[in-house]
């Protein structure tokens, strides 16, 4: 029985009166039940009055209320002052969320050449694809010697045979009704723009001096049969007086 | 900065005039090491969207939560004065006692 007391402190004072344990003023508490060895009387159980030190204040029931522990350190920066303040990011906030930003790539980076506004995915060329799939780095940039250059220049003569199949299209799995139609538009697939310019270029410079001559041919035939044209009707007319 | 393209240069120029870029490109790279860039920005980029419209939306969110949180404090102030007061009422020394026990410890904020 002694180590009873020792466990909750040496009660030395009366027992408290019955507005200190808390229940406030009115009924009194009820009596403490008799110990269990029916021993010398001992101090009732403490209240909550008993002795609190600063150190018993942490602990759950040593200190003067149950569950009383200190108060977490308090810091200047809480949710509760505006941050945006606090960081000096009022022009940015102004600059960004004022006016209207503009929602395409392109209104960002004005200079850049091609459909930037596209998504990344319809042309492999997204960042995500970069970083999954980072390229084998390390050759450096060198420029193009004068015999890789070589192989950019267009020599004049037939297309070898690799080439010459890259024109024909496969054909196509249309419906009759279809194919009355894809008639009309040009069967050539589209080539590279540098490649097919040059190529028409070439084409058109060689045809051009061909159908200047075919032309003018056409015209002097068909300035020979009209009546209109004063030499060949003079010299059909003499040339018919010549049969008779 | 973007340098003009040369006009009237032949194609071998012009494609060596692409190498050169493209090393002045390469030593930007060093440049570069000290920026981070968040992930995110990415997926913008990628879906043709102003990069900024992220930034926009970063902000929003920050005062958004930062409102959020701000009204969560001053509401459980509000409580703590409420509850103070009326237990004041119901058991006035130990609120007193709990007073003083606060007070020594830290100020009445």
């Amino acid at each position: 029985m002694e180590n009873f007391t020792a466990l909750f402190g040496a009660q030395a004072d009366p027992p408290p009166p019955p507005a200190a344990l808390g229940f406030g003023s009115g009924k009194p508490p009820p009596p403490p039940p008799p110990p269990a060895g029916g021993g010398p009387s001992t101090a009732p159980p403490p209240t909550a009055t008993s002795a609190p030190t600063g150190a018993e204040k942490s602990t759950a029931g040593g200190g003067p209320f149950y569950l009383m522990r200190e108060l977490p350190g308090s810091t200047e920066l809480t949710g509760s002052t505006n941050l945006i303040t606090h960081y000096n990011l009022e022009q940015a906030y102004n600059k960004f969320c004022g006016k209207k930003v503009k929602e395409k790539l392109s209104n960002f980076l004005p200079d850049l050449p091609g459909m930037i506004d596209l998504p990344g995915s319809h042309d492999n060329s997204s960042l995500r694809s970069l970083i999954e799939k980072p390229p084998i780095l390390g050759g450096s940039f060198n420029p193009i010697t004068g015999t890789m250059l070589s192989g950019f220049r267009l020599h004049t003569g037939p297309l070898p045979e690799q080439c010459r199949l890259m024109h024909i299209q496969p054909p196509k799995k249309k419906n009759k009704h279809k194919h009355k139609q894809s008639r009309t538009q040009d069967p050539v697939p589209p080539e590279t723009p540098s490649d097919s310019d040059h190529k028409k270029k070439k084409k058109k410079k060689e045809e051009d001096p061909e159908r200047k001559r075919k032309k003018k041919e056409k015209k002097k035939k068909k300035n020979r049969h009209s009546p209109d044209h004063p030499g060949m009707g003079s010299s059909q007319a003499s040339s018919s007086s010549s049969l008779r | 900065e973007t340098p003009s393209k040369p006009k009237g240069v032949s194609g071998s120029g012009r494609r060596n005039f692409i190498v050169t870029g493209l090393q002045d490109i390469d030593k930007c790279r060093q440049q570069l090491h000290d920026i981070t860039v968040p992930l995110e920005v990415f997926e913008y980029i990628d879906q043709g969207r102003n990069p900024q419209l992220y930034t926009k939306e970063c902000l929003e969110r920050a005062l958004a939560k930062n409102e959020q949180v701000k009204g969560k404090i001053d509401t459980m102030k509000k409580f703590k004065s409420l509850l103070i007061q009326e237990l004041s009422k119901v058991f006035p020394e130990d609120m007193a006692k709990y007073r003083s026990i606060r007070g020594e410890d830290h100020p009445p904020s």
